[in-house]
């Protein structure tokens, strides 16, 4: 038989209550009664509904069928009377309903009877009679224009920011604050990473979602407005903060943090690419500069004062190399980071599979100052181990563009060393004072490593118990109840493996120099072989 | 096997018409009356594939005001001058007769005017319609159809034409002359012709609704639409009856639907939309019944009134009339001057028959 019409009536009570607004969209909604109160509405009149409803555009037409659907609350303008026959009103009014208006401008409205205007209510559509649909229309117009004027400032004013040729991503975002006249930062889940104009409140920090091109909060603790920052990096936004923000300013930083974006997304990536270029220079530089053993050309010599590197003053040196596989430019990053907490001139970049830094003095620092940067050495170490497996080693201070090189060299040593010291946290500092380490390093050449193989073969082709145990031996000063301990074995065990190991050796250990060359085998042999 | 009809019947037949009525037909009650005298029952009715198909039928039915319907009861035989004058114009006697309306009134006086010839179970409307150019027959345009019809003190027009405006007009002035009411007859078909070209089946179908309705009729609004077979559109109290300011004969009645929705019904002799929140849930030719809720009498469009509450029902129209586009476009609302009530879309026309429009 014949189709009834498929659409059904909607829920009644479906007012503005009912238009869910977009988390952007709030501050851009107008007031029906900001309007009927204003100058210029074409003789607006409010016929039936809730005058207080609000609106977000306006559309208008000869008559209802010229109408376009709307997603959100609109005013219909219509130029037209409505019809004669009271369900062809009826059908006016819900076919405007429900193409999304919540408000109906039209004339004559006496025209209208009183169950359509009830049929409207119902509906929650509030129907308004206007004397001059045009002017009605053009005022419409002007009040959303003005909504928007707060928006095109401050797009201005970040377009004249861009103009301005920064000379880092702190000085843009400096010029864009101050350009804007209010707070940005650069943030990732964790925090904040570049902050200026103000502080951005960890409670507003905690509110940004990620997960959106564009967000805005608003919180008692302050307001931010925030973008996805394309640059390669996940997680990274740049927000406009403040207290006290009003809806429309929110949404209007909304726009000029969509607008800054590609500046600041440029500038970022441009200051990654500078500083992986410029580490590679840094790091020749320092290559070129050990392989003249400190004492650099005069052309070398400018290229490092050109990057402030200076030969004269006092210098301690450090090095830190992963213990695994570890990105040397992040541990640059990592270990430039820290530095920057400690109140004295340091440099660093890498070289080879780790990062060489020193520290430099103007005048020969006191016995209790150079402690006090070997701790801050230590509390670097320290903190990039949270971030990368390290070990960390430190020259000594020497004085001068040779000095430095020594400094370096002996920095190296250390840190080789410190590669398998687990009982110092991986952190070894050379010391003048420490002579086996001397004589460990010295002897860690091409020359001793076969000498020192072959000097122990007998105990290793009997096996690898002999040369551990005696190496323990040898390190707890010849305590068999210390070793036995640290081994795990009996004592009767250990002191049958030395006796076996001393008739293999063919040596008197009980001859200080012989115990010391010994000592000394077993340590060196220890490490190679760790190397290997 | 023909169904008998007993006078036990005609309660059930009288509402089953006036649901058929779709508001407007006339109330049966006189004629309910008068039928339980009469002296022609049991009436056997015959389905259209009981009788040789050769056989002629003639139409009949009474024209004209369903008010003075009420008020001057035709005689028992009063169709013989126009039964003749047929006759004499087509050269054959009819075999069988069926109503033009089995709906209101007509129902039962079709039942009852030509009781001499075998009565078959089929009509030229399916429902209340008010004009003569909507009877199927000429719907279709079936070629040598003839229309008689009495024009007062026992004068007969007799017209042939195969155009439904001629007939409109033309017997109309004739149930003018005749006093506002007369019989009408229309002949020049046979049994095989109502197959296609008239409504099948309305009387039983009239009797089955009648009974659904006796049965059920003060159960609740939702059980009773339900037992109908039809849909509850709507219940409420009557707010207001406008005539509509450019059209005198549409009327709106506006209901306070009990379930807050403004609900419309658009009228003319019957009603023809019904509207809730300003959407058309049901539409002619669907037929559009209002109950009243105290009495549980079948409402005329002329008998409602402020105040009254009542509830809409709405039964399927005649599958008929939805089969072939050009018999839709006579009874939808449009076909009456009222725009934007029609229904959004015409279902496809049934593929049974292979006969084409005639209007192409």
């Amino acid at each position: 038989m014949t189709e009834r019409d498929a659409r059904s009536p909607q829920s009644p009570l479906r007012g503005s209550a009912g238009r869910e607004p977009s988390r952007a969209g709030v501050a851009s909604r107008l007031d029906l009664a900001a309007l009927i109160a204003g100058p210029d509405n074409g003789g607006l009149r409010l016929v039936s509904g809730d005058g207080t409803v609000t609106w977000t555009g306006m559309r208008m037409a000869i008559a209802e069928t010229g109408l376009p659907t709307v997603r959100v609350g609109a005013v219909a303008i219509l130029m037209s009377p409505p019809p004669t026959a009271s369900w062809q009103q009826d059908a006016l009014i819900r076919r405007v309903s429900d193409k999304g208006y919540s408000v109906l401008a039209l004339p004559e409205t006496a025209l209208l009877t009183e169950s359509a205007l009830r049929l409207a209510a119902r509906l929650g559509l509030a129907v308004v009679h206007v004397d001059s649909p045009v002017q009605l229309a053009l005022t419409c117009w002007q009040l959303e224009e003005g909504r928007d004027a707060l928006t095109l400032s401050y797009v201005r004013k970040v377009a004249q920011s861009i103009k301005y040729r920064a000379t880092s991503l702190l000085d843009l975002l400096r010029h864009l604050s101050s350009s804007v006249g209010h707070g940005l930062a650069l943030v990732d889940p964790f925090g904040a990473l570049i902050e200026v104009g103000g502080t951005l409140p960890p409670e507003v920090h905690a509110a940004i979602d990620f997960s959106t091109w564009l967000d805005i909060v608003s919180l008692p603790a302050g307001g931010a407005a925030s973008v996805e920052v394309h640059s390669g990096r996940d997680n990274l936004r740049i927000a406009f903060f403040g207290p006290r923000l009003s809806p429309a300013q929110l949404a209007a930083l909304g726009v000029a943090a969509e607008v800054a974006m590609p500046a600041v997304a440029a500038r970022f990536l441009i200051d990654e690419v500078n500083d992986v270029s410029d580490t590679a220079i840094s790091s020749g530089l320092l290559r070129d500069f050990l392989e003249q053993h400190g004492n650099p050309d005069p052309d070398l010599e400018q290229r490092m004062l050109d990057r402030g590197w200076r030969m004269s003053g006092h210098h301690l040196a450090f090095r830190c190399v992963g213990r695994g596989r570890v990105d040397n430019l992040h541990l640059l990053t990592l270990v430039v980071r820290e530095l920057a907490n400690h109140p004295v001139e340091s440099h660093a970049t890498t070289s080879g599979r780790g990062i060489t830094g020193w520290l430099t003095f103007p005048g020969p620092p006191s016995p209790a100052s150079v402690e006090a940067h070997v701790a801050a050495l230590r509390a670097l170490h320290t903190a990039v181990r949270r971030s990368a497996n390290i070990a960390t080693g430190l020259g000594t201070v020497e004085v001068g563009g040779s000095g430095l090189a020594t400094s370096v060299a002996r920095a190296v040593e250390a840190c080789r060393l410190a590669a398998n010291r687990s009982s110092t946290g991986w952190f070894v500092r050379t010391d003048t004072l420490g002579i086996e380490q001397l004589m460990l390093s010295w002897a860690s050449s091409d020359t001793f490593i076969p000498m020192a193989r072959s000097l122990l073969a007998p105990l290793v082709d009997a096996g690898p118990d002999l040369l551990s145990t005696l190496a323990a031996y040898l390190d707890h000063e010849s305590a068999i109840a210390a070793t036995a301990q640290e081994l795990g074995l009996h004592r009767n065990t250990v002191t049958a493996r030395i006796a076996r190991a001393q008739d293999l050796l063919a040596l008197d250990l009980d001859d200080p120099e012989t115990r010391i060359a010994v000592h000394l085998a077993c340590r060196v042999l220890r490490a190679a072989n760790a190397a290997e | 096997m023909p169904t008998i009809l007993e006078v036990a019947d005609v309660p059930a037949l009288a509402r089953g018409y006036e649901l058929l009525g779709s508001g407007g037909g006339g109330t049966t009650s006189i004629y309910e009356l008068n039928a339980r005298t009469s002296t022609q029952w049991p009436r056997p009715v015959f389905a259209v594939d009981e009788l040789d198909p050769a056989t002629p039928v003639v139409a009949i039915g009474m024209a004209g005001s369903a008010f003075l319907l009420t008020e001057r009861i035709p005689g028992e035989a009063p169709f013989a001058d126009l039964i003749s004058a047929a006759h004499r114009w087509t050269g054959t006697p009819p075999g069988a007769v069926c109503s033009i309306e089995a709906a209101g009134v007509n129902g039962l006086a079709g039942l009852s005017l030509a009781p001499e010839l075998s009565f078959v179970d089929a009509d030229l409307m399916g429902r209340a319609l008010p004009r003569m150019d909507q009877f199927s027959v000429f719907v279709d345009r079936l070629p040598g159809l003839v229309i008689a019809c009495g024009s007062g003190a026992g004068g007969v027009v007799v017209m042939e034409t195969s155009r439904p405006e001629d007939v409109e007009q033309v017997m109309r002035t004739a149930v003018v002359a005749a006093g506002g009411v007369s019989g009408v007859l229309a002949a020049g078909f046979c049994v095989a012709d109502l197959a296609e070209h008239a409504v099948v089946g309305t009387n039983m179908r009239a009797l089955e609704l009648g009974r659904a309705f006796l049965r059920h009729r003060d159960a609740s609004w939702a059980t009773l639409a339900e037992q109908l077979g039809g849909v509850l559109l709507g219940s409420g109290q009557v707010r207001q009856i406008e005539q509509d300011a450019s059209d005198p004969l549409s009327s709106t009645i506006e209901i306070d639907g009990d379930d807050g929705c403004v609900c419309r019904i658009v009228a003319r002799s019957e009603s023809l939309a019904f509207m809730k929140d300003g959407v058309v849930v049901a539409a002619s030719p669907e037929v559009i019944v209002m109950v009243e809720q105290v009495s549980r009498r079948i409402l005329q469009v002329d008998e409602l009134s402020r105040l009254a509450d009542v509830a809409v029902i709405s039964l399927a129209g005649p599958a008929w009339w939805s089969q072939r586009p050009h018999r839709i476009a006579r009874v939808r609302p449009s076909a009456y001057g009222l725009d934007g009530l029609d229904p959004v879309a015409v279902p496809p026309a049934s593929p049974s028959r292979i006969a084409e429009d005639p209007d192409d």
